[in-house]
Formats: C-alpha cells, structure tokens, sequence
C-alpha cells in the first residue's frame, strides 16, 4: 500500500510513525534558505563599509570571504542542530531533518549531508539531488543516504472542534482501537459530509447499531462522544 | 470504484502531503504511466520536428501547448491502477477516442494556461463534467487547496527547466572534443544545432516529469475526495461491519465454551475471589507498596548547567563599540602597507597548524591502516590473558628457564610448564607478533603459530601446547627429561639471546 508513512520500531515494540516529505515543500523550503542567505550576503557586505572607510578595503575584503565562506557552508548545518532539525526555510514549511532511527539529527549527521549537498548540486540546480529523490521510497537525497536522515513533515495537525450537546452512548460491543478512531474521524468530519453521506456511511454500520440509517448518524456520534471521553 | 482495493493508505493527508504520495504514486507506477504519456507525445513530436526542421524552437513549443493532450491516458491508466485494476492496451484503445475529444478544445485554448491543470484534469476526465457542472463541481473541491496545486504546476514547471538545461549540460560534458558542437555562435546566440539540442532536452524533460506533475494533482484530488467523502471511514466502517458479521456466526461457540469453563473451573475462580480486596484494605495495601522501598525514594542528584542568557535589548543599531575598537586595534597595531600580509600569513600558519593537529587527531582516534604509522603498541590487539594466564613481559621473570627449572625442582609442576606456556605466548605476541584473540584456544593458538612455516618454532610450540595440555587438563606429569627438552627449545627459540 502506497504511503507516505515512514515507520520505525524502537526496542519494547513500540512503533514511531513520521510522514516523509518530498521534493516540492523542499523545494520551496530550500528557496526560503537561499533569499535569506542572499539578504544576509547583502548586510555583510554593508558592514564592510565600515572598513573601507577605515582604510582597510583588503582586511574587509578579506573578512568577508572568510565569513561568507563559513555562512554558505555551515548555515544550514548550524540551524539543523540547534533548532531541532529546521532550517528558517523548513520551519516555515514545516518541515524537519531526522535521524532515519527518527532521532534528532547531530552534529555529524548533519555535517554530512550539507557537505554532500556539492555532489547533489551537481550538475546544475541539484538535479543529481533530484533524481535521487524521485528514485527513493524516502525522497532521500544523495546527502541524505549518505549520512542517514530523513525529512519528514512536523506540522501540527488541526484540532478538531470541541464536541458539544450529545449524550454519550456506550458501544452495546466490542470495538478494536482503529475502529473506534474511525467513529471518532466520523464524529468529528460529519459537518464537511453531505447529509446523504452520512445516512449512507451509518447504513454500513447498520449491523452493528441496530438502528435504521436515519438514527443510526446520531446513535455513531453518541458512541464516539463516548470513546472521546464525554460522560 | 471498489474502495477495499484502493492502492493508497486513504487517510487525511494536507496538501502537500498529498503531492508527495502523488509522487510516490508515480514512482511506483512509473513504467506504464511514462510509456501511456510518452507513446502519443512521440508521435506527436516527430511529426512536428519535420514540420520545423529549420525552427525546432517552433516545434517544441507546439508540442509543449498540446502537453494535456498527453496527460489525458496516463491519468486515465492511474485511475485504473489505483483500484488494482491493469488496464490492457485493448482498453486503452476503446477508451481512447473519449480521452483525446473529451472536452479537449477549452483546454487547448483558453485553459491551457491554467495553473491548475493537474488537479482539474480528474474532473474532465474520470467524472466526465463540462460546461457550468464542471465549474460547479471544481468550486467544491478546490477549497483550501488551490495554491498547494498552483504550487505543484510551478515546481514541475521549475523541474522541467533544471531537466532541461541539466540534460543539455551532460550531452556537452560527455560529447567527444573532436565531435565537438557549436551551440553558441560568435555573436553568443544559440546556432541550428543549438535550438536542436535544447529543444530534444526540453521534450525528454517534459516527458519525464509529465507522470510525476499529473500524479501529483490527481492525488491532491483524491485527497479531496476522500476528505469530503470520509473515504478512509467507509473503508473501516466496512472492515467493522466485516468483522462483527463473521463474529456473529461464531457468537456461539464462545458462550458455551464460556459456561463450561465456569462450571469446570469453580474452585479457582473462588480462590481469586477470595484475595480480592474490599475498598478500604486494597488503599492500605497500596499506601504500604508505596511506602516500601521500590517507591518514595528520594535521590539528590547534582551537575553543571549553563545560566540562563539574559537577552540584551536589541535596538542598538549602530556599529557595535567592539567592533570599531577591534578594528582601530588592527589599524594601530600595524603598518598595513605589509601588516595586513603578515596577519593574514599568521592566521594561514595557524590554519595550517590547526589541519594538521586534526589530522593526526583523527588518525589516533581512528585507526585504520594508517593509525598503525601514528601509534604502534602491542596492547591494542594483543590480549593481556589468555586461558586465565597472564601474559603480559611484565609479569615474567628475568630468566625463564631458571625459573621453570626451580620450580620442577621444588615440585610444583603446573606452575613450571605454566610459566614455560605463558612466557612462550607472551614471546609470540611481542616478537612474532602473533594476533591471539582471548577467543582462541591452545589448538588454535598453535595451529596460529604453524602458519608461521618457522618449522622448528612451532614443533617445540606443539611439543609445549601438548604438554601443558595434558598436565593442565589431563593431570598428567610428563617425565622429567622432556621439561629439560622444553627449556632448551625455548632458549633456542625464544629467549632473548637468540636476537
């Protein structure tokens, strides 16, 4: 079954789930990273006015190579150890670097794939990166594989609004746990379902409420009232 | 449309998580979806390249405005593929006509620059709406997701450039000097052979992206679909309704079963009645559980941690004072005609230095091959016991044999030929360097040593090793003269005056 669902299991049979991110949110995020460094490349070479003044255009010039050299290098290997795995540009598109054991990415990981990003580039545009990308399950990139990360998405998903005025109902039986998430989901998405969707939904369930179509909308979201907690 | 089928983990996604299946659905789907897009845009293009030959540019641009012409049966093929259900040519073939007419002149002419094409092409082409119910159905899927699919339309359209100017890159990096081309005339503008090359990478890129652009919009309709049509609910709703129905025909059985073992079972059950506990002993009984020693302990633990920075205002925008000091500092200190030379040299050196520091560094810190040059100590691979004898120089006493020869004298056999062993192996580790692992045992160590090929080395190593054995494990005392043998032997080779 195709997903985006990247799946880890940690030692005690726990199971850590992340949806992995490809090549367009990054690409956008990657946009972010290069207008910033370019308005950062810009106030630095601002800064250097002072020098000129001074006298010193060679020791600024100078200054400036090395700190722009530093900046292209390390910028996003700074951001991605010290703010959980994003970038400026990731964070807005709500992405994050991950270790593939869905650790926070370290130093030397990091270090890594943003070295490699060389090779990715390559031969223009990071079309290497690309290809590499879009012949991966992960959307992996060269640095990726190399130094064994992932990106995958951290936004939070909405909240669903409060639940009120239903009087919970308890399942006359026994429901496994997705199916009592599945009777939460219709709780919660009924007003995006057209009326005839839900009749049609409920009549599924039919053997399991005993209810006609008609009550049954209303006796599945009493029930899911329930799971949620409401007494 | 058979929802137990579906291909896809249909559940809530976002938007752009939704063009990333999509892109993973082209990934797996890739073959056939390239082939279906790819088979009619050929013939298409190789018409139109005749048609320019002295213009190509013209031909490309053509073939580019008839693209959602090519998209149509690969769509149609992934529709199919979604519900694990392989479209024969046959039906492709039937289908075709449909898929090529179907409401294509508006798409030709004022929506071909729609910058959602890939998303609406579903509408067109599995719903079949034209006209005011196409409208009306596109205003209730777009919602919120109109820009994550003007979004895809321009990345893939970016994707395509990179292709494009990427493949023409390749084509001139691995070309033959001496079938060199001229892309670029005198006058720097792109010559016939030029507009050939870039205009044959523009279609390959279009078509080689084309699977990953429309896959992507029509995932972020099924996303759509599946949002307004609690498609994933269906799914479990069906998956429940399954389960009860099959549950139901057995309903019985575990009943019964359930009754018998209450009948059976009685006196266990009234045991577990029994140490059941009423509300109030069962509070005592976990106050005293948490009062013993597993739980309430306290523990006080102490370690370094940075303070808390204080933020400084950050207004201050003019030159920070440091930094005008720092540089009055450089100005001062120096005579800049040279001085500014000379710093940066020491600042060069002091790189230099910092380099080579890591190198070796990381030489010690990784030893490989290369580490063995840094650092050279018998200790890193050579156990410092084996078989629970210690066989370290240190631990041996300055004349072996005298020794060993005292100790047969004053009966204590074991630790004689004991000594003799773990003087020889500490003596094939220093000097033979012999790499002994604590895993090994007598055997194999000295199996180790015939490797050597030193012939009379290591029959006086299997002499010893069968000796030791047999008093170590046997008990059995060899005869005197054959301890007199074993000295000579080691004197011969592996005492130090051998060197």
């Amino acid at each position: 079954m195709l997903d985006t669902r990247y799946r880890v299991e940690i030692p005690g049979g726990i199971k850590l789930e992340a949806q992995v991110v490809g090549p367009i949110p990054r690409f956008f995020a990657l946009a972010i990273d290069l207008t910033i460094r370019g308005v950062l490349f810009f106030l630095l070479s601002l800064a250097m006015i002072p020098f000129a003044a001074l006298g010193a255009a060679e020791l600024g010039g100078g200054l400036y190579l090395i700190l722009l050299f530093l900046m292209e290098w390390f910028y996003p290997v700074l951001f991605e150890v010290l703010w959980r795995g994003q970038t400026p540009g990731k964070r807005v598109l709500g992405i994050s670097v991950i270790n593939d054991d869905l650790t926070p990415v370290t130093l030397g990981p990091s270090l890594v794939r943003n070295l490699l990003r060389v090779i990715d580039f390559l031969p223009l545009m990071y079309l290497a990166g690309l290809v590499c990308m879009l012949s991966n399950r992960r959307f992996q990139r060269l640095g990726d594989l190399a130094a064994g990360t992932l990106v995958i998405s951290v936004r939070e998903t909405a909240k669903p609004a409060a639940i009120e005025n239903i009087e919970p109902l308890a399942p006359s039986t026994a429901l496994l746990r997705s199916e009592q998430t599945s009777i939460i989901d219709f709780l919660h998405r009924s007003r995006q379902l057209s009326e005839p969707r839900q009749h049609e939904l409920a009549a599924i369930l039919d053997g399991v409420t005993h209810e006609p179509s008609e009550n049954g909308v209303d006796k599945l979201h009493r029930i899911g009232a329930w799971f949620l907690g409401v007494r | 449309m058979n929802l137990d089928k579906i291909q896809v983990n249909a559940c809530l996604r976002s938007g752009w998580q939704a063009i990333d299946l999509g892109f993973l659905m082209a990934r797996a789907w890739y073959r056939p979806l390239f082939l279906a897009g790819a088979i009619p845009a050929l013939i298409c293009f190789v018409p139109l390249l005749i048609l320019f030959l002295e213009d190509p540019f013209w031909a490309g641009f053509c073939a580019w405005w008839l693209k959602p012409f090519f998209e149509r049966v690969p769509l149609y093929v992934a529709s199919r593929k979604l519900f694990e259900d392989e479209p024969s040519y046959g039906d492709i073939l039937a289908r075709a006509r449909r898929l090529f007419t179907f409401d294509m002149l508006p798409l030709l002419l004022w929506r071909r620059l729609s910058v959602q094409r890939a998303f609406n092409a579903p509408v067109s082409v599995l719903e079949e709406l034209k006209g005011s119910a196409r409208a009306k159905r596109l205003r209730v899927l777009h919602g919120k997701y109109s820009d994550v699919a003007m979004s895809n339309q321009f990345v893939c359209f970016c994707f395509e450039m990179i292709f494009t100017i990427g493949l023409v890159l390749m084509f001139l990096f691995f070309t033959p000097e001496r079938f060199f081309i001229e892309v670029y005339d005198s006058y720097d503008e792109l010559t016939l052979a030029g507009e050939w090359i870039y205009t044959l990478a523009a279609l390959i890129a279009m078509t080689l992206i084309m699977p990953f652009h429309s896959m992507a919009g029509f995932s972020l309709y099924l996303n759509r679909r599946i949002e307004l049509e609690a498609w994933d609910i269906e799914i479990n709703f069906r998956s429940l309704a399954n389960r009860k129905q099959r549950a139901g025909g057995l309903a019985a059985w575990p009943l019964a079963l359930g009754l018998a073992l209450c009948l059976g079972l009685g006196a266990p059950a009234g045991v577990d009645a029994a140490t059941t506990h009423d509300r109030e002993s069962a509070r005592e009984l976990i106050e005293e559980v948490l009062r013993g020693a597993d739980y309430g302990q306290q523990k006080t633990v102490s370690k370094w941690r940075f303070k808390e920075w204080e933020d400084e205002d950050e207004g201050d925008e003019t030159i920070p004072e440091w930094l005008i000091e720092f540089i009055e500092w450089l100005l001062r200190n120096g005579n800049w005609s040279d001085g500014a030379g000379n710093l940066a040299l020491w600042l060069k050196f002091m790189l230099i230095a910092v380099f080579v520091l890591l190198a070796i560094y990381l030489l010690k810190r990784y030893q490989g091959p290369l580490g063995s040059l840094v650092r050279r100590e018998r200790r890193q691979a050579a156990p410092e016991v084996l078989f629970g004898l210690e066989v370290t120089p240190e631990s041996l006493p300055e004349d072996v044999t005298a020794e060993v020869r005292r100790l047969w004298l004053d009966q204590a056999y074991r630790e004689a030929i004991g000594l003799l062993y773990r003087a020889s192996l500490s003596r094939l580790i220093d000097r033979h360097e012999l790499a002994f692992r604590d895993s090994h045992t007598e055997a194999e160590c000295a199996a180790l040593v015939s490797e050597r090929g030193i012939e009379s080395l290591s029959t006086f190593f299997d002499e010893l090793t069968r000796v030791w054995r047999r008093l170590a494990y046997g008990h059995q005392l060899p005869p005197g003269e054959v301890i007199d043998d074993l000295c000579r032997g080691w004197q011969r080779e592996l005492s130090d005056a051998v060197d």
